[in-house]
């Protein structure tokens, strides 16, 4: 469960991250069922046999890793006997966790059912929606940019435009909530999309954006695209840089031209990055950032605005009902590992790079 | 399709997709002049609300109040600087904050780097099942009150160790780390064990160096991660002010200034008497503008260190 | 200073000089409180020859004062006492209180503000009323003594009894102030003046907009912006705006959600006939074009902002809202367009908008459990709530921070006026934290002057500009803001039912018809009239999908504990 009150920035909260950075291994080439069996045989073999001989030669690779396994298991794993809260009637400082009230499954009926599950219903989709939006724009946004920023030749002025584009990552949600408030108002109270729509013709009466249910999670994946879009590009810039420049040279001879090469050559080079993000990212889905909703949110979109981590910050911390918070945060962990683990399969039948 | 002009063998220089500098095509001219005017565009929607934001830092706060202002500030004042810098936390904090940072990306990389080695040999029989381990920490998260009763039953409540301790190893770090060494080739590590390099040497000594734009990416995002948390100084120290950081006492001063901003309206009739006394919303950008800065100066310091993937095609030349 | 002052005195002519300069040497320097008390070297008093030092936790949004803030080395210097702060925002407060009871250990002091006691109830409270008995903490046995059963805790979580010492509004004599800070239906100086100072009494819904309009058609723009009739204050955590004021209509006192009868009984209005005019009259309004369709979507920055342009002639709020706002257009010298309390009422009915303070119940400061120096941080309070000490924290030092004129009033002078309401300054000079929390001898002291100086009548006067003063002049020379309101009558016995501590599932049913309202009420307001029947029905079948019994039956069980013990 993550935190729902409003963080800067955590080393997770961009929904979007590239990770990977998996250069080309062979373009194409090889046919996709030959390289799933290499796979497979390497895979297998290490795991056939975990014999003491084995173990003690590989002592130096067990010395960097499962010190640093156990570190994680007390530090991660430990803590969630706390999952406990879900099932009690928690009130703090009753003595420990073990002092309180046991109500069995009372707190999960709480929130699935009656005016409570219905309300938990919309916002579950309502996350959803805003987080799936997010991250195909968000991606799609990122993987474009990193490839038209490849394209410019002069270095000062990529590393300028590079620095530009990840500035609007610093500024805290609330500023940014409030900066698309404005921009989305009426002319007259600096809303100047309204301003260029007029201006442009397209609409005869200014739009009241925020007003209308529907547009929200378009507004949402639109503020989150303007935020994250240049921080989202680091790590495919940095993928793409990876790249051995032989490969261009070779498409040069070849007489490739521009978009030849970055469809042949770029895109392919990034796949593996751009796929084991996403499978890290449908994970995420149920964990959108909390501020951005909370702030931009009022009473006429709230049938699409509100977020799981808003509901759970009014009807879980506001109240003092710790319960609640833990069970939506067992639930969002039991979505997260589906979601992954269904990702992770697909991308291994389509034969793609994998996370685990 | 390919061009018909340009068919330069070999380019000079390491271009990175593009087409070598020689002639101009008319294709080229209209890519380059639209994709430049598109980035340009995109930057000044980039640029612009951080403007805004130093506009209104740098603008009366009675003024700012009333809205509009665009990039230059209506009415200057240095005085919500002023606020901000005569808190008298905030050197400590700043301090703090700067030696969290580099303690907690240091021993992160450190770390996180080792354990992405290894979880990067495919010889290694528990591979698979710790990286399971380590990726499903990204998807659930105890709580709040069990994570604090482990910090305060292993003595760290109140101290330095509470900010770096916790935070050793961050999955998704090591998720960048393990798939960029994992594309290093075989060769180069075969060689470095023919050379008599056991695990550790062949770590520190041949894979780091080759890594340097994954380690940078790594140790940016965890920078400005422990940059800008304060979430940990809330739960975990908040009892001694000498340990607090940079944005705990920005959040701080933020509300303190909202709450007088509540009752500024005193019944000492106007506001004649007295324009010392700043609004939320301009102090509001002064705390965003002071706690950013330093931290947007990391990213272009690194930025040399994304070019180093000339390495790894070295060697297959 | 002081010590040349009495040595003179000592070595000078009579008795009467002597007596009268110490006198005015106690006056001028009420810092000083002589350590004349019956305290024979025992370890559980404050004295500089046994220094102390007291772990402080603060739910306030005040700073922690500057390490060369002259009060705190007066408590250094007077009573040995250093304090050690964990200053914890009102945001933050939550979490942080979870996490602590989960830990169960406490600084000495506990200062919270938490509506919902848990720090009470989770038991990390000192039940206090056998410390008290004792005697030792006079000034707090005397601050209590009057309402120990309205301070005292009566549910059944921990033994009943006293925790938690109300940190404001347990008046000592009169209440004095001149602003305004409650809720009303606003309007702007200059719609009044306008329309050529009209008798406010009797004031009616129609009739407020009937100015709104009248001016608004004159002015369609103000300052090049357009002129905004009427704003609803529906931003996040203001929804109040909204839903307040079918009560406040119906002539009842501001009791929350709830309405509550001659009987005694409570029950929710908002989906009572009463809700249903307010609205149908705002949804004309809105058809209209009165009313600025952007209320909903405002945030508070923007809200402020359309306020302190001036654009806006009326809303409905509370007066300690918008001091931003106000606080920009009297530094802009545009006293016309700050605003005057209405008050509109349905036929019949007396309007009761202004309500006597309320004392703070179950907010401020108590000791903690795990405390090693209970005796001690009891005696810091009560020391703390003498007479000299809350003059200290609250009017400052005198000759300083203010004086004392000839007939011993307290006033200020500009520049004393400004260094009060600079936020650096006063992290050097005031104990803002460790006052917010503190019990105060709120109202009068004992020679006469306001506890605060924002409530000393004097102040007022000198600082309100020539409009202002013009203003209220042509409204039969009132002399306060306050003036035109209501006077507020006696307060019920349960009064107020806002801070009625409820069950957990009231608490969430509390919640859930707030978030009901919230989106439900901009549909109606801002559908078209024709449909205004359809929607209304849908938002009361909304509503009784919520338990509301629950809630109601939380609130009237509250109500009658109150009447048995209070």
């Amino acid at each position: 469960m993550t935190d729902p009150v409003s963080t800067l920035v955590t080393p997770v909260s961009t929904l979007v991250t590239a990770t990977g950075l998996e250069p080309a291994l062979e373009p194409a080439g090889s046919s996709r069922a030959q390289n799933r069996k290499a796979r497979k045989n390497a895979a297998k073999d290490p795991k056939r046999k975990i014999t003491w001989d084995r173990v003690w030669a590989q002592r130096a690779l067990l010395a960097m890793s499962v010190p640093l396994l156990m570190y994680q298991i007390l530090f991660k794993y430990v803590p969630v006997y706390g999952w406990a809260i879900a099932f009690q009637h928690y009130k703090p400082g009753r003595g420990s966790i073990w002092n309180q009230k046991w109500v069995g499954l009372q707190n999960f009926h709480n929130l699935f059912t009656g005016v409570n599950g219905e309300r938990f219903r919309r916002v579950v989709v309502n996350t959803m929606g805003q987080s799936v939006l997010t991250l195909i724009v968000g991606t799609f946004g990122a993987i474009v940019l990193a490839l038209l920023l490849n394209e410019v030749k002069n270095l000062p002025f990529k590393r300028i435009l590079q620095n530009i584009t990840y500035m609007p990552h610093f500024l805290s949600w609330v500023i940014v909530a409030s900066l698309a408030s404005v921009a989305l108002s009426l002319p007259s109270s600096g809303g100047f999309i309204n301003q260029g729509l007029m201006s442009l013709h397209l609409v005869d009466h200014p739009v009241l954006f925020l007003t209308q249910p529907n547009y929200f999670w378009g507004i949402v994946a639109g503020t989150n695209l303007w935020k994250e879009l240049g921080w989202n590009t680091i790590l495919y810039l940095a993928a793409i840089t990876a790249i051995d420049p032989g490969l261009y040279e070779a498409a040069e001879v070849d007489g490739a031209g521009r978009y030849r090469k970055m469809f042949s050559i770029t895109l392919p080079s990034i796949r593996p990055t751009i796929v084991v993000l996403l499978i890290i990212n449908s994970g995420w889905i149920l964990s959108t950032n909390f501020e951005l909703p909370y702030f931009l949110g009022n009473g006429l979109v709230s049938d699409k605005s509100e977020t799981i981590d808003v509901f759970v910050l009014r009807y879980g911390y506001q109240l003092g009902n710790y319960s609640l918070a833990v069970v939506a945060g067992i639930f969002k962990t039991i979505v997260a590992v589906i979601l992954v683990g269904s990702a992770n399969l697909a991308a291994k039948r389509l034969n793609q790079e994998t996370l685990v | 399709m390919s061009s018909t002009t340009v068919a330069k063998p070999l380019a000079r220089r390491a271009s990175r997709g593009g087409s070598p500098r020689r002639k101009w095509t008319v294709e080229q001219i209209i890519f380059t002049t639209l994709n430049t005017t598109f980035l340009l565009a995109l930057a000044a929607l980039m640029i612009y609300p951080l403007l805004n934001t130093l506009a209104i830092s740098l603008n009366d706060g009675n003024d700012a109040v009333r809205g509009g202002i665009g990039i230059w500030p209506r009415v200057f004042s240095l005085q919500n600087y002023n606020v901000v810098f005569n808190m008298h936390t905030i050197y400590q904090a700043f301090f703090m904050s700067v030696l969290k940072t580099v303690v907690v990306v240091a021993t992160n990389l450190f770390f996180t780097s080792m354990l992405a080695y290894a979880l990067s040999r495919k010889e290694f029989i528990f591979r698979r099942s710790i990286t399971l381990i380590f990726v499903l920490t990204m998807y659930f998260d105890a709580g709040l009150i069990p994570n604090y009763l482990l910090i305060k039953d292993l003595g760290m409540l109140n101290s330095f160790q509470a900010y770096w301790v916790p935070t050793i190893i961050s999955a998704f770090n090591l998720i960048v780390l393990r798939t960029y060494m994992k594309s290093i080739p075989d060769e180069i590590i075969e060689s470095a064990r023919a050379d008599g390099a056991g695990e550790f040497r062949t770590w520190w000594q041949i894979v780091m160096p080759l890594c340097k734009p994954a380690l940078a990416v790594v140790g940016l995002f965890v920078a400005v991660g422990s940059w800008n948390s304060w979430l940990d100084t809330l739960l975990y120290n908040s009892g001694d002010p000498a340990l607090s950081t940079l944005q705990y006492e920005l959040q701080k001063l933020l509300a303190s200034s909202m709450n007088a901003g509540m009752n500024s309206v005193a019944a000492t009739g106007s506001a004649a008497s007295g324009g010392q006394v700043t609004t939320p919303i301009a102090l509001r950008s002064a705390i965003t503008m002071v706690a950013a800065v330093p931290i947007l100066f990391v990213y272009p310091f690194l930025q040399k260190h994304f070019v180093s993937g000339l390495t790894i095609g070295s060697v297959k030349g | 200073m002081k010590r040349d002052l009495r040595l003179g005195v000592l070595r000078g002519t009579g008795r009467r000089l002597t007596v009268a300069a110490t006198a005015m040497a106690l006056i001028a320097l009420p810092a000083c409180s002589p350590d004349n008390s019956a305290d024979k070297n025992n370890s559980d008093t404050l004295n500089p020859s046994n220094p102390t030092t007291l772990s402080v936790w603060i739910t306030t949004a005040q700073q922690a004062p500057a390490p060369d803030n002259k009060i705190t080395k007066l408590l250094k210097d007077k009573l040995g006492v250093t304090l050690k702060y964990e200053i914890v925002t009102p945001d933050n407060e939550d979490q942080k209180i979870g996490v602590t009871l989960a830990g169960g250990q406490y600084p000495d002091l506990i200062g919270t503000g938490d509506l919902k006691q848990r720090f009470l109830e989770g038991g990390a409270l000192l039940r206090l009323d056998d410390m008290l008995k004792t005697g030792a903490y006079p000034n707090l046995a005397a601050h209590v003594k009057d309402d120990i059963k309205k301070m005292s805790y009566s549910g059944d979580q921990v033994d009943k009894g006293l925790y938690i010492f109300p940190n404001y509004n347990r008046f000592y004599g009169d209440v004095t102030g001149g602003v305004y800070y409650g809720p009303a239906f606003w309007i702007q100086k200059r719609v009044l003046a306008d329309a050529g100072y009209p008798d406010l009494s009797n004031m009616t819904l129609d009739r407020y907009f009937q100015l709104i309009s009248d001016y608004k058609a004159k002015h369609p723009q103000t300052n090049g912006a357009p002129t905004v009739g009427f704003e609803i204050l529906a931003s996040k955590g203001r929804e109040w705006g909204m839903t307040n004021p079918p009560a406040l209509l119906a002539g009842s006192p501001n009791n929350g959600g709830v309405i509550v009868d001659s009987n005694n009984h409570a029950s929710i209005y908002a989906d009572k006939d009463i809700a249903k005019n307010f609205y149908k009259v705002i949804n004309q309004q809105y058809s209209s074009g009165l009313v600025d369709p952007e209320s909903f979507t405002l945030t508070l920055d923007q809200y402020t902002a359309k306020l302190a342009t001036g654009t806006v002639l009326g809303m409905h709020d509370q007066g300690w809202d918008f001091g931003t706002a106000t606080q920009s257009l009297q530094s802009a010298h545009k006293d016309e367009y700050t605003y005057v309390p209405l008050m509109p009422v349905y036929p019949g009915v007396k309007p009761w908008y202004q309500d006597r303070a309320v004392m703070n119940i179950n907010q401020g400061f108590g000791v903690s459990v795990s405390s090693k120096q209970p005796k001690k941080a009891l005696k810091f309070l009560d020391t703390m709530l003498s007479e000299e000490w809350q003059k200290t924290l609250s009017w400052g030092v005198a000759g300083e921070d203010y004086q004392v004129g000839a007939d011993g009033v307290f006033s200020r002078t500009d520049q004393q006026r400004k260094n009060y309401k600079d936020v650096t300054w006063r992290a050097s000079n005031r104990l803002d934290a460790l006052l917010d929390m503190l019990p105060k001898h709120n109202g009068k002291f004992s020679d006469g002057n306001a506890y605060s100086p924002d409530d000393q009548p004097a102040e007022f006067y000198a600082t309100l500009s020539d409009y202002d003063k013009n203003f209220m002049a042509k409204y039969g020379n009132k002399k306060t803001w306050t003036d035109f309101v209501n006077k507020a009558p006696q307060n019920p016995k349960y009064y107020p039912a806002w801070n009625i501590k409820l069950s957990d599932d009231a608490n969430q049913v509390n919640q859930q018809l707030t978030d009901t309202s919230v989106q439900n009420l901009p549909k109606i307001i801002a559908g078209k009239p024709a449909d205004f029947d359809k929607n209304w029905q849908a938002y009361v079948d909304a509503i009784h999908k919520v338990d509301v019994k629950v809630y109601e039956d939380a609130v009237n069980a509250g109500i009658k504990d109150r009447l048995a013990n209070w």
